[in-house]
């Protein structure tokens, strides 16, 4: 890359290895950036939708947007920007990582063609920008508050429902929808609107039916008890969350016993032998009627515990240590000394389950004392399946959420970008200048995800899109969508295909975001190995 | 032919590469020019940016002269006197570095013709250091003071100046919100120079308009052990105690061992080790502190006991969050927990784990002293967020020295525009080549409002011969008036609130005249090939 020549025609280096580096500036550089955007929306676009396609990477599969591009391992830097934009819509609100994608996709297409007249960049920005403010109050417009109490849950499984029509999971999305709500429903601080997604686990594991996806009100834990003979079934149990190990305690200094007898030998084993004593008592006598300990114990302690008809679990995580205190209201425990009757954990059930055939075995730990702690159980015919569902749960989990932080709602199936396109490009004539063609892009690029819809599910896209379109002005009734599923309505509200405004909202503010920033951007330099 | 018999003499090793008189400097000139070719095109609120990507795969994408700069990695000995006058902008006044780099290569290439004419260059440096000294005579009668009003109004003014900056970044869309954020921010942290004071802490997703200030601290949750969620998250009027020691069971000193001759002994030494830590602890709760941060590890062990008596504790706290948070809410940070009394602790009026995107945020707000601020930044992409926050950065800058020295001119070409109609009819004054020389240096200020107008797609010689006009009339009423961003025209740029700090300019017109001269007196450039020779070998 030569920036420069002199009188004689030789070039300056005024960069260090300037040979190497290779310069796009200009008209140039923002096609190559434009068409690099496009090229990832592209890929992403036939995976919109419940009638979506999968796609299938070496690594786990996916249909969620997302998780898709993590995998793709671009190398592009305008396609990086890409990825990370559907990370952070996944971040922020779970959900809609593909739509978002595609969005800005058919943004910068609208985007090139305005290049291509001489319209200048940043006015094209601009005009997006305008735009996507117009699009977002919209949505506020045509926004509908819907009320969900403890008992009526319906219409938050509708929404989750919605998310769900475009996995791979939803020929059981009813169960999977009920199960989603029902756990965000559980640690949910109402008051505060605060949901702490933490405290929901998801865990899976091969074998069994999707259906027999299960919420369990508690933990699970994936270990067995210490000792084969211990009982397998435990009615309310009182449990003792132990962070320190079954044997005698270690000063954390370096140390040193001196055994120069016979004597103080026999006395070191026998206090050895009474702190075991001692300690499987001391759990006794404050009423413990399972143990869950950090740490391992050894034989010794092990065959103590049996032999006392203690039960006991080791080698617990920390995380589900903590998440089991918190489901059975105990405190955790760091020495034996400190054991009282109060801080014990209870739940009402203790259950030790195998699976199948294999000796793979789990410990459900239920009814717990206090329920904001739950566990999502899902079974299903082979990893990526276990895998795929965990995201789509994951999703479900999000929309609950946002759902719950705010009850607005839009309808789906390409309705709301339907209206705002219409809502856009209406008010793109009060716009005196360039912007004015540059919002009229943008309500087409709106357009790109009805679009999309429609053509996944196998109709006439762009007759679909005007007939729906027509109505939707004709009737005055944001609520028309395409009819992916060939239910039979056009009207979302019927069909009950909701999203969440923020989502929504999110994804315009979003795509719109990134796009300026690809479009104002007029040189890039790079190593040559690129 | 004697002289040819006569034996050539070797001053210099062998390779060396020296080339000098008119045609290096030249040569320098035209070198200069081409580095500001690169950041030519991000100047002002049409500005483009740079996506730059180094031989070790950072990303970065920017409109910030001064980090193009740096980040091009410039060898040429003569361009990187721009460099250094980037640097210098953007640590001195901490905008404006796009032009200064400009109106430097401006100056240079408006010398160049007199150069190759054979003027001497000292002759140029003397008149242009003479035009510099008037033109900044010239700013600084043309300032306007916002001193005196009241604070509201100030306010209003500061973030004006903040939005003029902001106008030209990615976030320009959205530059009344962050223009007031960073006039809070800066009004939080009131005079001194504490700038490490406002922490700025990045967060992606979300969009921009989620950024938020808080009037206090707020750093993402520490590192945490079991049982740290059952400790209580939402606390009004807790007491808050720093610390900078561990608090976990360990053996207190490093080396030292214990013999034991008597295994019963055992339990005593662990019994000491336990209280050891279970006093300190103690010492913690009893201090009434409701909120305990460390430095260093809270382990699992404090961490459970502190949930037991519904105290909230964050170990591994970076060092600037915790000065930070001593500086909000008037605690000290203790390094032991012996004597802690009821002064060293802090106070707030709310604290709060807060869910900020993906991320849990501690936050504390409504702090006593209210000398600190932090800005959460949202964003759909890294790269943004680091651009917001480098624009941030520079909205900052300007708004505390705006604060300083509180004098503002027009921007948007009008203050570059009026200068240089102030320097040629000075000119006309004097007799001499220098009339020239200055004549020359007034038509390099135009470059401001020229590229503003190049940037922006408009036709650059219309507009500015409409400027001329203006500002030509002799009633002065047209001094305000600079290019028109939107329509293609232009305004009056006072009046649209297009405000720079004067001292920004001030500082671009000293740092460009001088990084001028410094590259006209230098005739000379020796580079000695063995020694770069060595420098290479030794960076492989």
């Amino acid at each position: 890359m030569a920036l420069a020549f002199d009188e004689f025609g030789r070039p300056f280096i005024l960069l260090r290895q300037q040979e190497e580096k290779s310069r796009l500036r200009g008209l140039d550089a923002q096609k190559a950036n434009v068409s690099a955007g496009k090229a990832v929306a592209r890929i992403l676009r036939t995976s919109l939708g419940p009638k979506g396609m999968d796609k299938m990477l070496q690594s786990p599969d996916a249909n969620d947007g997302a998780t898709i591009l993590e995998q793709m391992d671009v190398d592009n830097q305008i396609a990086k920007l890409m990825v990370e934009l559907s990370r952070s819509q996944d971040y922020e609100i779970g959900d809609g990582t593909t739509g978002v994608v595609v969005m800005a996709g058919s943004l910068l297409e609208q985007a090139e063609k305005l290049l291509e007249r001489g319209i200048h960049p940043i006015r094209i920005a601009e005009g997006y920008e305008m735009a996507s403010r117009i699009a977002v109050e919209h949505l506020e417009r045509i926004a509908q508050k819907f009320e969900f109490g403890l008992n009526d849950l319906e219409p938050l499984v509708q929404t989750c429902m919605t998310t769900l029509n475009s996995k791979m999971v939803n020929r059981c999305k009813r169960r999977l929808a009920e199960i989603a709500v029902k756990a965000v429903l559980a640690v949910a601080d109402l008051e505060r609107k605060d949901v702490n997604l933490d405290l929901i686990k998801v865990e899976g594991k091969v074998g069994g039916r999707l259906e027999d996806t299960e919420l369990i009100y508690g933990i699970t834990v994936d270990k067995d008890m210490s000792h084969p003979q211990m009982p397998k079934r435990i009615e309310n149990a009182k449990i003792a969350i132990l962070t320190c190990p079954f044997e005698p305690p270690k000063p954390k200094t370096k140390h040193k016993v001196d055994i120069d007898t016979v004597e103080k030998f026999q006395t070191l084993r026998q206090q050895e032998q009474k702190y075991f004593d001692d300690m499987v008592q001391k759990c006794k006598d404050v009423g413990a009627t399972l143990v869950i300990c950090q740490w391992g114990f050894d034989d010794e302690a092990n065959h103590l515990l049996m032999h006392r008809n203690l039960p006991a679990v080791r080698w617990v995580g920390g995380v589900e240590l903590e998440l089991i205190a918190i489901a059975t209201g105990g405190r955790i425990v760091p020495r034996f000394q400190e054991l009282t009757p109060e801080k014990l954990g209870k739940a009402g059930l203790v259950r030790e389950k195998s699976f199948g055939t294999t000796q793979d075995r789990m410990l459900y730990i239920e009814h717990c004392a206090n329920s904001r702690a739950v566990t999502i159980f899902i079974r299903g015919g082979n990893k990526m399946m276990i895998e795929e569902t965990k995201r789509s749960i994951h999703d479900a989990l999000c929309v609950a959420r946002n759902l719950i932080r705010n009850n607005s709602i839009v309808y789906g199936g390409g309705a709301a970008e339907i209206a705002c396109s219409i809502a856009v490009d209406a008010a793109a004539d009060r716009y005196p200048g360039v912007e004015q063609y540059a919002i009229r892009a943008f309500a087409d690029a709106l357009d790109a995800i009805p679009m999309a819809l429609a053509e996944n599910s196998g109709l006439q896209p762009i007759e679909t899109l005007s007939a729906v379109k027509n109505q939707q002005i004709r009737e005055n009734n944001p609520n028309c969508g395409i009819d992916c599923n060939d239910v039979g309505t056009n009207d979302m509200r019927e069909q009950n295909v909701f999203e969440t405004l923020i989502g929504k909202q999110q994804q315009i503010l979003l795509a719109t975001q990134v796009v300026k920033m690809i479009l104002k951007i007029d040189d890039v330099i790079s190593p040559s190995e690129y | 032919m004697a002289a040819m018999m006569q034996p050539q003499i070797i001053l210099l090793k062998e390779g060396t590469d020296t080339s000098q008189g008119k045609a290096q400097l030249v040569s320098n000139i035209n070198a200069c020019t081409a580095v500001a070719d690169v950041v030519r095109s991000t100047l002002g609120p049409r500005g483009m940016d740079k996506l730059i990507h180094d031989d070790k795969g950072t990303v970065t994408i920017s409109n910030d002269g001064a980090t193009i700069m740096k980040l091009l990695d410039i060898v040429h000995p003569a361009a990187k006197i721009l460099v250094d006058i980037a640097k210098s902008q953007d640590s001195e006044v901490g905008d404006g570095t796009t032009t200064v780099v400009l109106l430097a290569a401006e100056f240079l290439r408006e010398a160049k013709p007199f150069i190759e004419d054979g003027v001497h260059p000292q002759n140029l440096i003397r008149s242009f250091r003479n035009a510099s000294y008037k033109a900044i005579q010239k700013v600084k009668e043309l300032a306007k003071s916002i001193e005196g009003q009241s604070l509201e109004e100030k306010k209003r003014l500061l973030s004006k100046c903040a939005a003029t900056t902001l106008s030209s970044k990615l976030i320009g869309g959205e530059k009344e919100f962050f223009a007031s954020m960073v006039v809070d921010a800066v009004g939080a942290i009131g005079d001194g120079d504490r700038l490490n004071m406002i922490g700025i802490k990045k967060v992606p997703g979300g969009t921009m308009r989620d950024s938020f200030l808080v009037n206090g601290v707020a750093f993402k949750k520490t590192f945490s052990y079991a049982g740290f969620e059952q400790q209580p998250k939402k606390f009004l009027n807790p007491k808050i105690l720093l610390l900078n020691i561990e608090l976990e069971l360990k053996s207190e000193k490093e080396n030292a061992e214990i013999r034991l001759s008597d295994p019963s002994q055992y339990q005593s030494i662990v019994d000491a080790e336990w209280n050891i830590i279970y006093d300190k602890l103690d010492k913690c709760v009893q201090s009434g502190a409701k909120v305990v941060l460390s430095r260093l590890a809270i382990g699992d062990l404090a961490t459970q006991y502190f949930a037991d008596r519904d105290i909230f504790c964050a170990g591994r706290v970076a060092e600037e969050d915790l000065l930070r948070v001593a500086a909000a809410t008037g605690g000290t940070v203790q390094t032991s927990v012996n004597n802690v009394v009821d002064e060293v602790l802090g106070t707030c009026e709310h604290f709060e784990e807060r869910q900020v995107g993906n991320e849990r945020f501690n936050i504390f707000s409504g702090c006593p002293s209210g000398r600190t601020a932090t800005i959460v930044l949202r964003g759909g992409a890294d790269q943004f967020i680091e651009e917001a926050e480098r624009s941030l950065h520079d909205a900052i800058m300007i708004v505390r020295r705006a604060t300083k020295n509180s004098t503002v001119v027009a921007g948007g070409g009008a203050i570059d525009m009026e200068i240089s109609k102030y320097l040629r009819q000075e000119s006309r004054a004097i007799a001499g080549k220098s009339q020239f020389f200055i004549n020359s240096y007034a038509k390099a200020l135009e470059v401001i409002p020229r590229q503003l107008c190049d940037n922006a797609g408009f036709d650059a010689t219309d507009v500015l011969n409409k400027l001329r006009q203006k500002h030509a009339l002799p009633t002065g009423e047209g001094a305000p008036y600079g290019v028109d961003i939107n329509t293609g025209g232009i305004a009056d740029s006072f009046a649209n609130f297009v405000w720079e700090p004067a001292v920004v300019k001030i500082n671009a017109i000293n740092a460009a005249t001088e990084a001028a001269c410094l590259i006209l007196s230098v005739d000379e450039t020796v580079k000695n090939p063995k020694r770069s020779g060595i420098r290479e070998r030794r960076a492989r």
